[in-house]
């Protein structure tokens, strides 16, 4: 076994390629087509079997995976951003046909303002689709996720299509040491599909996606999905357990850094957690007891995981690089949401940081501990804070002051 | 509470007549809903159409499940359990049957304690022409039957709502609906308001933990093929072609063939057999079959219509 | 395959695939149309369905099909059909699926999606080459809604978005025409009306590979505003006063399958339904009436 460097997107390509993945319904855009790219070239070159075709829209692209899924072929597919919304309406749907197949999402801020660089608003719009998702830190998780995520999506009791989520930029772009799957490995852990009765033949018709009249046999039908959701959590255990023996990585549900005597914890989730992991090495180094816990899965929530790894402690700073916008951080609210009246519930502190990429600085996953020490001693959840400086805002002003704003909002540009 | 549902078919006004009766309920000074009940109504399909109508503000909402007034347009519905016109009638519900059986063969035919009242049917349609709404009609006997509705309160609804279609169908859904009032006024006040379900002396919930199934029988998909069979889109007919095999050229194709719903086979011996279990009625056999060899027969009285 | 086996009137299928049951309003063109496409392409297949009216044919747990089906979304069904091929291709490739298992896939959808919505998915489709079916039911309205005016809607017709008293002011756009700049391997007009017609056009498109398409124009008595009873007559009368031309599109010819002669004035068309009626009571709006005779003129003037 090699390691190499690959970007997140190679990560993903290699990971689809180990899969031995049939079909790929492509569309590009960025930083997600990187990733097409090299399987485009796969195809062409034979060293994938199988056939990748390019689709004029991401909903069409979506559309078409799920179909393909629905033929019994193992699909990936991939897309960012803007892309994950205009699939929006299928992202919704597909979940429901209970037809496994990947996407690998490469996060992306939405607009408006439109911006090239990530945060993790896209793919959390997609958090009540039905896709399960699975969120990377690093290029290693990427390639091991989307083997995973094959399994799981596969399995008998899921059959749901999944989510596998990377950083636009710093991890699309970033490259990293991987250690690349033996591909008789990668086949001894995911052997190929065979479909399991998931088929459209000639001698075995069936309507699939039927519609339903009323909302009881429609609660059946959703609930049922929301049922094989949860049961990707013991699915998922067995499956990560089944990774590390086979290649010696361990990728639970639910990372935790240093927690188990922390105080306090962060709680995040995707690329930039590596930086709040050296953060807690720094205030280990300084004599606080500080941890991570950083959910891989987030849908399903690993809620039993959370409680496990979080009550009990004195304060959780949750810094949520996302923003439902009139609400707040939505990691925050799914936290909260399983701790609230568990005993040992520890305070919530909620961050707001990373929106567009913006980058966290050391200090200030320090002043977030503080902030959260204050908090818990004095008892009190402080205000969501976001991460921007003065000095953000200075040069902002700058920028404003080009854009003629003042001039603008008296009046006085008109001729 | 008054709480009224209106049976019929699609195209014979079960929408109109609960805007009709919402209308005068709401000009009489009472609180007022109405709605018709959505899903994939097709013409001739059973439909049904509520109102609900009391002096303090309503907070049901949905189909009603223990109405006090029944109103069925069209009597060929009654039995029929897909429409689901006796769904909730109880002892104290009044069903007022559109039908040329008088409320004694009625009340034998359905061996329930709820009273049944009858007015005439209205005449069956030409053959080619559309049922005629009766809404207004149905709307006139409620309107009787709550006891709570004046002459003038009526007419205005009746106006209010037809005036978009213009004054002679206005003027002849009053006199629908001001005859079907007149004809029930012995019964004036027969329906009484309901009221609401004790919550101190409940019938049980039986709630279920849902459990996770195979995803082959928890996703939406259909492993038979040609289900539909099991619809019986024929309730939907009103009128009946009938073929007279005497007449009939034997041309094997034409009324099969154009016959959208699949509905017409044709024997071995190139006769062709209508299926009346899914016949919807639409009559485009009658209209094509070049030797005049169907008719169009009204379905009420046809063979099996009505029990 | 470029033999026909429906020659005659009395070749045409006397049992029929489709189940009957559906949820279609009694009288529908659209399935009409669909139930003779059905018996001619047969049970190896899979309709891929748009949202439309027919999304309700498959209605858990009914289905009138006795081969598959599998409804995606109003936008996306050519690509859906995509992913059926390619995925089917792929199987067959590796040897994974007997051919004899192999299954054709046809989009199912009305005008809403044909002209409209899945227009951008439709075009990419034949752009690849995809090697399917897309019939489309016609019935110039988005008839599952109530018929509002669609991209297919003809000029001067009453829908409920267009209930003045001009009716819809814009013109029904040329979907064949929009195919047929695609060089797809076959695009064809058909009509339930014309059984015969329509079956030799299945056929012919059954025989070749690539993108090809089979508009319906589907009379619709919902919509349109006439008795059910006359869904035969109307469709004559569409294809008789050349408002609706039988024709079809292969090797870069469009061929006219069917000259009317004598052609009836449109009105004999227009007076048969209700959403024309504007044009005749409570005045016969003359002015409105000869425009639209006029294009048909200029329509068929361009016919050799």
């Amino acid at each position: 076994m090699t390691r190499r460097l690959l970007t997140g997107n190679a990560a993903a390509a290699w990971g689809a390629r180990l899969a031995g993945v049939d079909y790929v319904p492509a569309f590009p855009i960025t930083p997600q087509t990187e990733i097409i790219e090299t399987l485009a070239r796969w195809f062409d070159g034979g060293e994938m079997r199988g056939r990748l075709t390019m689709l004029e829209s991401e909903h069409s692209m979506v559309t078409a995976a799920a179909a393909a899924a629905a033929t019994g072929v193992r699909v990936f597919t991939a897309t960012s951003s803007q892309g994950l919304l205009y699939a929006m309406e299928m992202i919704h749907a597909v979940p429901g046909w209970r037809v496994p197949f990947v996407l690998a999402n490469v996060s992306r801020g939405l607009a408006t303002p439109i911006t090239l660089e990530p945060d993790h608003n896209d793919v959390l719009a997609a958090r009540d689709s039905g896709f399960l998702q699975i969120h990377c830190a690093s290029c290693q998780e990427v390639h091991d996720s989307v083997l995973i995520a094959y399994r799981l999506a596969e399995d008998a009791r899921v059959r749901l299509p999944v989510i596998v989520n990377l950083d636009g930029f710093y991890l699309s772009f970033t490259r990293e040491p991987v250690e690349v799957a033996d591909p008789a490995a990668a086949r001894a852990f995911l052997p190929p599909f065979t479909g399991r009765g998931i088929e459209f033949r000639a001698s075995r018709p069936v309507s699939q996606a039927a519609a339903v009249l009323g909302g009881s046999q429609y609660s059946y039908f959703r609930y049922e999905t929301h049922l094989a959701a949860l049961q990707a959590l013991p699915a998922y255990a067995e499956i990560a357990a089944a990774f590390a023996e086979a290649f010696g990585r361990h990728h639970p549900a639910v990372e935790a850094y240093r927690s188990d005597d922390a105080e306090f914890v962060f709680v995040m989730i995707g690329s930039f957690a590596t930086k709040a992991r050296d953060a807690v090495d720094r205030l280990r180094e300084a004599g606080a007891r500080v941890g991570l816990v950083r959910p891989r899965l987030l849908r399903p929530f690993p809620a039993a995981d959370l409680r496990r790894h979080l009550l009990g402690k004195r304060g959780i700073a949750v810094i949520d690089q996302n923003l439902s916008f009139g609400k707040g951080g939505v990691l925050h609210a799914e936290l909260a949401s399983v701790l609230y009246g568990e005993p040992g519930a520890p305070l919530l502190a909620s961050f707001i940081g990373g929106l567009g990429g913006r980058d966290f600085a050391p200090e200030e996953f320090y002043e977030m501990i503080d902030v959260t020490r204050r908090a818990a001693d004095s008892g009190r959840a402080p205000e969501p804070r976001l991460l921007y400086t003065a000095g953000e805002l200075r040069e902002m002003r700058k920028l404003q002051a080009i854009a003629a704003v003042e001039r603008h909002e008296d009046g006085a540009g008109k001729p | 509470m008054y709480r009224i549902r209106f049976h019929g078919r699609g195209g014979q006004g079960m929408k109109t007549a609960s805007c009709i009766l919402g209308d005068a309920f709401f000009a009489e000074g009472f609180e007022v809903q109405d709605a018709p009940r959505y899903g994939a109504e097709r013409r001739g399909a059973p439909i049904f159409a509520y109102v609900r109508a009391d002096r303090a503000a309503i907070n049901e909402r949905g189909i009603i499940a223990r109405p006090d007034l029944v109103v069925v347009a069209d009597d060929t519905l009654v039995t029929v359990p897909a429409a689901a016109v006796l769904q909730g009638v109880g002892a104290r519900t009044v069903l007022l049957i559109c039908s040329n059986d008088d409320a004694a063969t009625w009340t034998a035919r359905l061996k329930r304690d709820c009273r049944v009242l009858t007015l005439p049917a209205p005449a069956a349609p030409e053959a080619g022409q559309a049922q005629a709404g009766v809404g207004a009609l149905c709307a006139g006997a409620a309107a009787a039957l709550v006891g709570v509705i004046g002459r003038a309160a009526l007419e205005r609804a009746v106006a209010a709502e037809l005036a978009a279609h213009g004054a002679p169908v206005v003027a002849r859904n009053t006199a629908q609906a001001l005859a079907a009032y007149d004809a029930l006024a012995a019964h004036q006040g027969l329906v009484s308001a309901g009221g609401a379900v004790d919550a101190g002396a409940r019938a049980p919930v039986d709630w279920i933990d849902l459990a996770a199934e195979d995803a082959a029988a928890a996703a939406p998909d259909i492993h038979a093929t040609a289900t539909s069979l099991k619809a019986a889109t024929g309730l939907w007919r009103v009128m009946r072609p009938v073929i007279d095999h005497a007449h009939c050229h034997k041309c094997s194709w034409i009324c099969s063939t154009l016959c959208p719903d699949s509905a017409i086979a044709v024997d071995a011996d190139h006769a062709p057999r209508i299926d009346y279990d899914h016949c919807k009625g639409c009559l485009v056999c009658v209209a094509v079959c070049p030797s005049h060899a169907i008719r169009a027969i009204p379905e009420r009285g046809a063979a099996g219509a009505v029990p | 395959m470029n033999e026909h086996v429906i020659h005659r009137v009395r070749d045409l299928p006397s049992a029929h695939l489709l189940g009957a049951g559906t949820a279609m309003c009694a009288g529908c063109g659209g399935l009409g149309a669909l139930h003779q496409v059905y018996d001619v392409l047969g049970e190896k297949t899979v309709f891929v369905n748009a949202a439309g009216c027919m999304t309700l044919l498959a209605n858990y747990p009914f289905t009138p099909f006795k081969g598959s089906w599998l409804y995606t979304a109003m936008a996306s069904a050519p690509a859906g059909a995509q992913g059926v091929r390619d995925a089917l291709d792929v199987l067959l490739a590796q040897g994974r699926l007997p051919p004899a298992e192999d299954l054709a896939p046809v989009v199912l959808t009305g005008d809403g999606s044909a002209y409209g919505m899945g227009l951008s998915a439709t075009s990419a489709a034949i752009e690849r080459g995809l090697d399917f079916l897309y019939l489309c039911y016609d019935n110039e309205g988005y008839g599952n809604t109530g018929q509002q005016s669609s991209g297919a809607t003809p000029h001067a017709a009453r829908t409920a978005t267009s209930a003045g008293g001009r009716g819809h002011p814009g013109f029904k756009k040329d979907l064949f025409a929009i195919w047929a700049a695609h060089a797809p391997a076959y695009v064809a007009t058909v009509i339930g009306a014309e059984p015969l017609d329509l079956a030799r056009k299945v056929e012919t498109a059954i025989g070749l590979k690539g993108p090809r398409l089979i508009l319906a124009l589907a009379p619709c008595p919902t919509g349109w505003d006439f008795e059910p009873a006359a869904l035969v007559d109307v469709g004559r009368l569409a294809v008789n006063t050349g408002i609706f031309p039988l024709k079809e599109y292969r090797d870069g010819r469009i061929t006219h399958t069917r000259i009317p002669r004598p052609r009836l004035p449109v009105e004999a068309y227009l007076s048969t339904q209700g959403r024309f009626a504007h044009l005749f009571s409570p005045r016969r709006d003359d002015a409105a009436i000869a425009a639209i005779q006029a294009q048909v003129d200029r329509y068929w003037q361009g016919v050799a």
